[in-house]
């Protein structure tokens, strides 16, 4: 037999049969799905290598209260923010904290005196913040009494209550602070990040503003004031339920100018605001603004 | 019926391989199942300042051993030790962090040549 004739009769007898592509692309597809479902039930393959977030949620709730403790000390907002964030909670972080201090409130962690002043530490941070949680409800009553007013004060730009227009009466000397009394609002800064002209039909010559926080949250209740001419007036974020709680608008004249900012919170905007014809969709319309003051 | 049951075999293998490659590697779970011994050595540290943080306030030794049992480390004075000079060494943290540290491992019965320079009896309870 020729080399040829040798080639040809091992390619006839071995090709055809020897390999299933199909076969083999089904188990391909299959190899790779339980493959990748090893994965997923597994966990990360380096553990020793967890990141915060990786912690599981009763860890996880130690690590908070950690942060909180720390918090206690040095009284850096940003770094213990920053902390929280990193841990990537479903919400907001400063709640996540709140619900990390009820569960371990919940379960048995104030057993101790040691618990008890860790929870304290977190009640403070959350509530400097106008966050609350039920682990307010757990602590003894002389933590509550004991938890230092000094944290609310030291964040100037904290508290989501709603701003009064006047200043809540101070607690008698020696009162008990009351974890439910309201905070007393404190001053916020804030500033025009964005101005920007749009051209709809529907709402036309508006003046939206939206005030958020540094993570781009709504915050109700802030005070807003245009200027035209020798008038002024004031509109308030949130009225506008329906809008989110970051949203107050104003409707504009045409032909007039407007100076836009906060009082006592935010810088006016540099350019003033005015309206004036254009077109969206073949219809005329006036211009309006979108705003956005973002706390500082 | 060997070539079918070799060619699935094969393409379970490789599948399987390829699925565990990209499940691990490029594409990690979104997991949060690690516990605090899992933590990587920076956020060990971080933990374990933090704790000490909380130590320069409350002077809790406790708690403060409790909270580092989390960390399920065999001889919470040596690792807080260990710890400490590795931070000195490497200059991980701030002053006032390795003061915080050196407080801790100090009044854990831990003080080493390395420490001593670091150690301020009155750093704590601001």
């Amino acid at each position: 037999m020729s080399r040829r004739e040798r080639q040809a009769s091992t390619a006839q007898k071995g090709a055809p049969g020897y390999f299933a592509y199909s076969v083999f692309a089904v188990g391909l597809i299959a190899g790779i799905a339980l493959g990748l479902a090893v994965t997923r039930i597994h966990g990360p393959l380096q553990r020793s290598k967890s990141e915060t977030w990786q912690l599981r949620a009763v860890d996880g709730n130690h690590y908070q209260i950690a942060i909180a403790l720390e918090y206690a000390h040095r009284g850096d907002l940003p770094k213990a923010l920053a902390k929280l964030i990193a841990m990537r909670p479903a919400h907001d972080p400063l709640a996540a904290l709140a619900e990390a201090a009820c569960a371990l409130g919940s379960s048995g962690y104030l057993r101790s005196e040691s618990g008890i002043n860790a929870l304290s530490s977190a009640v403070s941070l959350y509530a400097s913040q106008g966050r609350a949680g039920c682990a307010e409800e757990l602590l003894p009553q002389e933590a509550t009494e004991a938890a230092p007013d000094e944290e609310i004060e030291r964040a100037p730009n904290a508290g989501y209550a709603t701003p009064l227009p006047t200043k809540p009466p101070l607690p008698e000397a020696g009162a008990p602070i009351s974890r439910h009394a309201p905070t007393p609002v404190p001053r916020r800064s804030f500033e025009a990040r964005s101005a920007r002209s749009h051209c709809e039909t529907a709402a036309p010559a508006l003046i939206e503003v939206r005030v958020v926080d540094y993570l781009g949250r709504g915050i109700p209740g802030q005070r807003i004031r245009v200027r035209w001419g020798e008038q002024e007036d004031i509109f308030i974020s949130g009225l506008k339920v329906d809008r989110g709680d970051d949203y107050a608008d104003f409707q504009m004249d045409e032909g007039l100018e407007y100076a836009i900012d906060m009082p006592g919170a935010a810088e006016p905007l540099g350019a003033s605001l005015s309206t004036s014809a254009c077109y969206s969709e073949g219809r005329r319309a006036l211009t309006s603004w979108r705003v956005t003051f973002v706390e500082i | 019926m060997p070539r079918i049951a070799r060619s699935l075999i094969l393409g379970l293998l490789l599948g399987a391989l390829a699925g565990l490659f990209f499940g691990w590697i490029p594409f990690p779970p979104d997991a949060r199942n690690s516990a605090m011994p899992d933590l990587s050595q920076r956020f060990r540290d971080e933990y374990t300042v933090m704790i000490a943080a909380g130590y320069a306030v409350d002077r809790d030794l406790k708690g403060a051993l409790e909270r580092l049992s989390l960390l399920q480390v065999v001889h919470i004075p040596s690792y807080l030790e260990k710890a400490t000079e590795r931070i000195i060494d490497t200059a991980a943290y701030d002053l006032g962090d390795i003061q915080l540290l050196v407080r801790l491992a100090h009044d854990l019965g831990r003080m080493t040549a390395v420490m001593a320079p670091f150690l301020v009896l009155d750093s704590g309870g601001s």
